[in-house]
């Protein structure tokens, strides 16, 4: 059986001003990432997904609890998971006046690559990345997609086992958005990496992470299959109905599976657990008025958000 | 990893710098102007104060040891300093490089133009003040530049500590211990001027030794070139420690994040 990509168990993590005041930034994490699976780390701002990654990828240590990467503990072998390992940083930067050529050829050989097996790799990922028109282009000088890609591309130099995406898409126009989440996919699927992925978007979990872990105020939430979480936390379908007319909404709330009914002239939002058994009694309750438009929206991702950040 | 990928290791930080100093029109003041400015304002107070050619030479050595230990010692700093100023310093310490990887390989660039700047300086000196560097041989030069780039190594490496484990600010503190050196390790005048305790000061500052082993050639006197050798190697063998310790440590406490914001 292929050994777990990471496993931690009790991670803690404070940071201590300078005056030694000390901010609690994760609590007691365990959680354990499969081998070739992506994934997620939801949670909003401040909620400990940049630390976590950051202490998966050993750039930071944690102060308690333990962790092992590729079946290493990252508390001993750290140069070890280094070399099996990359990471694609949200806010990417890099030296300014290298070209983008030059930055992939600086950290290839940080991670001691030489030779034409450097060029060709340097090469490569400008082509699969498609920075061939910028490969000599200042990272200065690149747009906020470009120096994106420039990460991922230099998240790939060393042929990681394991990959860490921390907010790939932050600040990116949706269309690059879409196409650097499907870029991910393709690496994943393709090279068959695992990948630990922090994002606060949630349709970009939902379509990329096989599993996520929610996590808020440090602590994890939730943590599960997109699907299985939705269904767990009970979150329901969405009807909306616009209609003319007058209907007695008060005789929607004794309907079986109705969970809650919101309601604005001419609108009603009915949050029901099984659209398919329910949705010919609601419609019938409108049967005295005229039914405008009628919608029906399954709880996603950011359901599953709202109702844990409650 | 191969013999091959382990020297690039420390090539990387050489590679990055010469790209930035190349682009960097800034790079002609570091190694020209202010120089110049130095060579050539002591060469002209020699002439003001029509000394003979010994001190002539004692004072443009002093002049000369400083610029180099001036260009070599920033370009070590550099290789913490640019990814610090284009935050970056996280893509550097997710590779599994060292300490030593990072210090050699930017001190190597920083011998590089440490050396193109003596070859000016000791030309023009030669040319307008009579100073003839090579009177001694070639050896003592390269035992004298040996000493200078190590101690700029060890300054560089004291820039990098204090980055971080203070942060950004901190450099200006750690640029300072070029002042002191100025100040204790006879650049203008001999140790022996200094007040008994600045004395004892300059007796564990590497420079000092270099110094007088190298005016030696010129003036001759007594000089300890194996304490200078021997305090050198120390100094940067603890600065190479130090400098791990402080990464470690700005690991545990998350300033190596901060640095990246």
């Amino acid at each position: 059986m292929a050994e777990k990509s990471v496993v931690a168990r009790g991670v803690c993590k404070s940071y201590k001003s300078f005056f030694g005041a000390e901010a609690k930034v994760l609590n007691e994490i365990s959680l354990e990432v499969e081998a070739g699976e992506i994934f997620g780390l939801l949670g909003p701002n401040g909620s400990g997904k940049t630390t976590l990654i950051s202490i998966f990828s050993t750039l930071i240590y944690p102060e308690r609890g333990s962790v092992r990467v590729l079946g290493l503990d990252a508390s001993q072998k750290r140069d070890e998971i280094r070399k099996l390992i990359n990471i694609s940083t949200a806010k990417p930067n890099f030296p300014w006046s290298l070209s983008v050529k030059e930055n992939l050829r600086h950290y290839g050989m940080l991670y001691g690559m030489h030779g034409s097996a450097l060029s060709r790799a340097v090469n490569d990922l400008i082509d699969t990345f498609e920075l061939g028109e910028y490969a000599d282009m200042k990272f200065e000088d690149l747009s906020t997609g470009l120096k994106q890609r420039l990460s991922l591309a230099k998240a790939m130099l060393n042929n990681p086992r394991l990959l860490f995406l921390d907010e790939p898409t932050t600040g990116l126009d949706p269309d690059i958005s879409m196409k650097t989440r499907i870029l991910i996919r393709r690496i994943h699927e393709e090279q068959g990496i695992s990948v630990v992925m922090s994002t606060h978007y949630m349709p970009e979990a939902e379509m990329l992470c096989d599993r996520v872990a929610f996590l808020r105020k440090g602590e994890i939430a939730a943590l599960d299959t997109p699907q299985n979480l939705k269904n767990h936390l009970g979150i329901g379908e969405r009807v909306v109905v616009f209609y003319e007319g007058s209907v007695n909404l008060k005789e929607l709330e004794v309907v079986p599976g109705v969970m809650s009914v919101a309601e604005e002239p001419g609108r009603a939002e009915i949050v029901i657990d099984r659209t398919t058994e329910n949705l010919d009694r609601i419609i019938k309750l409108f049967s005295g008025a005229k039914i405008l438009d009628i919608s029906v929206k399954e709880p996603d991702l950011e359901d599953v958000f709202l109702e844990l950040a409650r | 990893m191969s013999w091959r990928g382990e020297v690039n290791k420390y090539l990387a930080s050489a590679y990055k710098n010469w790209i930035i100093s190349k682009r960097n029109v800034f790079t002609l003041f570091e190694l020209f102007f202010w120089p110049m400015i130095s060579l050539l304002s002591i060469g002209l107070l020699t002439r003001f104060l029509n000394v003979g050619p010994a001190m002539v030479s004692f004072l443009l050595v002093g002049a000369i040891a400083l610029t180099i230990l001036q260009v070599a010692q920033i370009d070590v700093a550099y290789v913490l300093l640019f990814d610090m100023w284009s935050k970056s310093i996280k893509n550097t310490f997710i590779a599994p490089v060292r300490s030593y990887h990072l210090v050699f390989g930017a001190l190597l660039f920083g011998i590089a133009r440490g050396a193109f700047v003596f070859a000016i300086l000791v030309s023009v000196s030669q040319y307008l003040f009579g100073f003839d560097f090579r009177a001694g041989g070639l050896l003592p030069v390269l035992i004298f530049l040996a000493g200078v780039f190590a101690v700029a190594a060890v300054i560089g490496i004291a820039v990098c500590i204090s980055i971080l484990t203070f942060g950004q600010k901190a450099d200006v503190a750690a640029w300072s211990l070029s002042g002191l050196i100025l100040l204790v390790s006879g650049i203008y005048y001999p140790v022996a001027v200094l007040p008994p305790a600045l004395q004892v000061l300059s007796r564990v500052i590497p420079l000092t030794y270099f110094l007088e082993y190298y005016r030696s050639v010129f003036i001759p006197g007594p000089h300890n070139l194996a304490t200078g050798a021997a305090l050198a190697a120390a100094y940067l063998a603890v600065g190479l420690i130090l400098f791990d310790r402080a990464i470690e440590r700005a690991r545990r406490t998350g300033i190596l994040l901060r640095l990246s914001e």
